[in-house]
């Protein structure tokens, strides 16, 4: 990467982001990560304001039962039909009851240093990418980061 | 007791007072009133803050410490659940057999470890064989909780109340188990017949279920069997302890410390970690409770109370007895019982200083009352709550009046069967 090449988070983030209305429900969050072949998506109001994140974390946590994650000895002897029963007992659980609320987010003119050291901080894998009014406008993820740094080493291309 | 201004008087009972009814409304963290009432009766001059630390208990909550820190350790091992895993196998997946099994687990376990320990262990075993079972797990629910509570009267050990009053009357592990283990055997064969009686329609499975607990390899719940032999290790010296200790001469908080301090040492692990699983809230709660409790004793209006006491039951052992056994329950059925038999230990003593009757029969009459009338509803002790909460979140709710009556009767019977016993046995 040239010393002056702009190292701002725009330069990376992707533009086309997944994203879920805060009404979408279990069902809707778990279709739309399948189609998208992705384990996260952005959670967003009528606004395309960022209300949450969501990644597959979620839905298996979810899915898990809170008795079998506080007792890692039990899992082994558990019914085999529970998995499907606990999925249809949730599939219309609205999002916002297993979504992490406390997002944190980065600013096309942010750095990527900036945007890694969040990424390496919080140990989260991707970070919406939002306006001054909180509006979505990309996405930034450990590729991309990854990608920075390949060019910095020039690695690529 | 000096002699206190009226001011002083009045002032210590009102904190006292409003204390225990924010404690009671639930509107403030307990243990957070609690503080706040022992910090105010040592800065409006009740007391001074020497008196105030004398009046801390510090046999009890050592006591409460070292077995905390010792099951915190311990329950990683998967000892626990292998003991649950292997009862259903024994039970030859038939539900009947299973559900007597396990409660007379629950009730082994809390006669040796911590009420809610024991149901923190216990309900996820529970949900995963009644869901093998594809039974409704209500009956194991309720069954947890009464019987977390009835195991819990045998032992010093078993129920904070016990070690309080223990602690204070300076009766031992073995005198609780010879007293108070006959009749919560009694109490658990009983609970558990009428538990049968009630549900057995329900104690249904199909061959396959039956055949999917079968399967079950009880071996793979004890994931680390070093830590297994240690956790054995100690908690076998401990009971020792506790078996000898009036002959050593040693106290619970001593046993339960040094049990600790060898099970530390013996896993050699990172104690930041295990220390913090404690449960301070608690501990800090007791701490209050005990200042609070000595405010009260201090301007001597816990006097006031064992000779009003005496004056209407006429001092007779008998009246005294039975009144503390089901007053005792009625309070315990409504509040939390740590905070009243707190109040009710210098109030029987005081009670034994003025009138010179024997206490031993009262002891156990407070013990009784407060560990068994917890049961009658949802909010009667702590057990019950968290396993309320756990049901809930796997769509079980425990309506209020739905297992009242469930809970009542049988804490009616067995409350009746304590004061048959105690008559008997020592009036």
């Amino acid at each position: 990467m040239d010393r002056d090449k702009k190292c701002t988070v725009d330069a990376y983030m992707t533009k086309k982001v997944v994203t879920v209305t805060k009404d979408a429900t279990f069902a809707d969050a778990a279709k739309a990560m399948i189609d998208n072949k992705t384990n996260g998506a952005v959670v967003v109001d009528d606004n395309k304001k960022v209300v949450g994140i969501l990644s597959s974390w979620d839905l298996i946590q979810y899915v898990v039962p809170d008795y079998l994650e506080a007792d890692k000895h039990l899992a082994a002897f558990e019914s085999a039909d529970v998995f499907a029963k606990r999925v249809h007992a949730v599939k219309d659980a609205p999002i916002s009851k297993f979504m992490s609320k406390h997002v944190h987010s980065t600013k096309p003119e942010d750095s990527i240093m900036e945007a890694a050291t969040l990424l390496s901080e919080f140990r989260i894998r991707q970070l919406p990418v939002v306006d001054d009014a909180g509006v979505l406008v990309g996405y930034i993820n450990r590729t991309d980061i990854k990608r920075a740094i390949g060019e910095v080493l020039g690695l690529s291309e | 007791m000096e002699n206190v201004s009226d001011v002083t008087f009045y002032l210590a009972i009102g904190i006292f007072v409003i204390t225990y009814a924010i404690i009671i409304s639930e509107k403030i963290h307990r243990t957070v009133i609690a503080l706040t009432g022992a910090a105010l009766m040592v800065l409006l001059g009740i007391m001074n803050q020497e008196v105030a630390i004398e009046g801390i208990d510090f046999n009890t909550l050592g006591l409460l410490i070292g077995m905390m820190v010792i099951v915190t350790i311990a329950k990683d091992c998967g000892m626990f659940q292998y003991v649950a895993i292997l009862a259903s196998k024994v039970g030859r997946g038939k539900p009947v057999p299973i559900f007597i099994l396990l409660g007379l687990i629950v009730a082994i376990f809390s006669a040796f470890l911590d009420n809610v320990t024991t149901v923190l262990l216990m309900m996820p075993v529970t949900f995963v064989v009644a869901n093998n079972l594809k039974l409704n797990p209500m009956p194991f629910i309720i069954g947890t909780i009464l019987l977390a509570n009835i195991g819990g009267t045998a032992t010093l050990i078993g129920d904070p109340p016990n070690i309080l009053i223990g602690s204070a009357a300076g009766l031992n592990f073995n005198d609780f188990l010879v007293n108070l283990g006959p009749i919560s055997l009694i109490g658990t064969a009983v609970t558990l017949a009428m538990l049968y009686f009630w549900y057995r329609k329900q104690l249904v499975a199909t061959p396959a279920a039956q055949a999917s607990i079968m399967k079950f390899h009880p071996r793979e719940a004890i994931t680390d069997t070093p830590l297994l032999i240690k956790s054995l290790v100690t908690l076998g010296l401990v009971l020792v302890g506790f078996f000898t200790h009036n002959f050593l001469h040693l106290e619970g908080a001593t046993i339960a410390l040094g049990g600790a301090a060898l099970l530390l040492l013996l896993t050699m692990n990172d104690p930041e970690h295990h220390l913090r699983d404690v449960e301070w809230t608690t501990i800090f709660f007791f701490i209050g409770l005990f200042v609070l409790v000595s405010g009260l004793e201090h301007v001597g209006a816990i006097r006031l109370l064992a000779e009003k006491a005496l004056e209407l039951t006429g001092g007779d052992v008998t009246v005294l007895t039975i009144v503390l056994i089901w007053g005792s329950a009625i309070f315990s059925a409504v509040v939390d019982n740590i905070p009243f038999v707190a109040t009710m230990i210098p109030l029987i003593h005081d009670i034994g200083a003025i009138s010179g009757i024997t206490l031993t029969p009262l002891w156990w009459a407070l013990a009784l009352g407060a560990d068994i009338g917890g049961n009658a509803t949802i909010i009667g002790a702590s057990a019950n709550v968290v396993v309320s909460g756990m049901a809930a979140k796997e769509g079980h709710k425990v309506g209020f009046v739905p297992y009242m009556k469930v809970a009542v009767p049988m804490t009616f019977v067995v409350l009746l069967l304590a004061t048959g016993y105690m008559y008997l046995r020592y009036l």
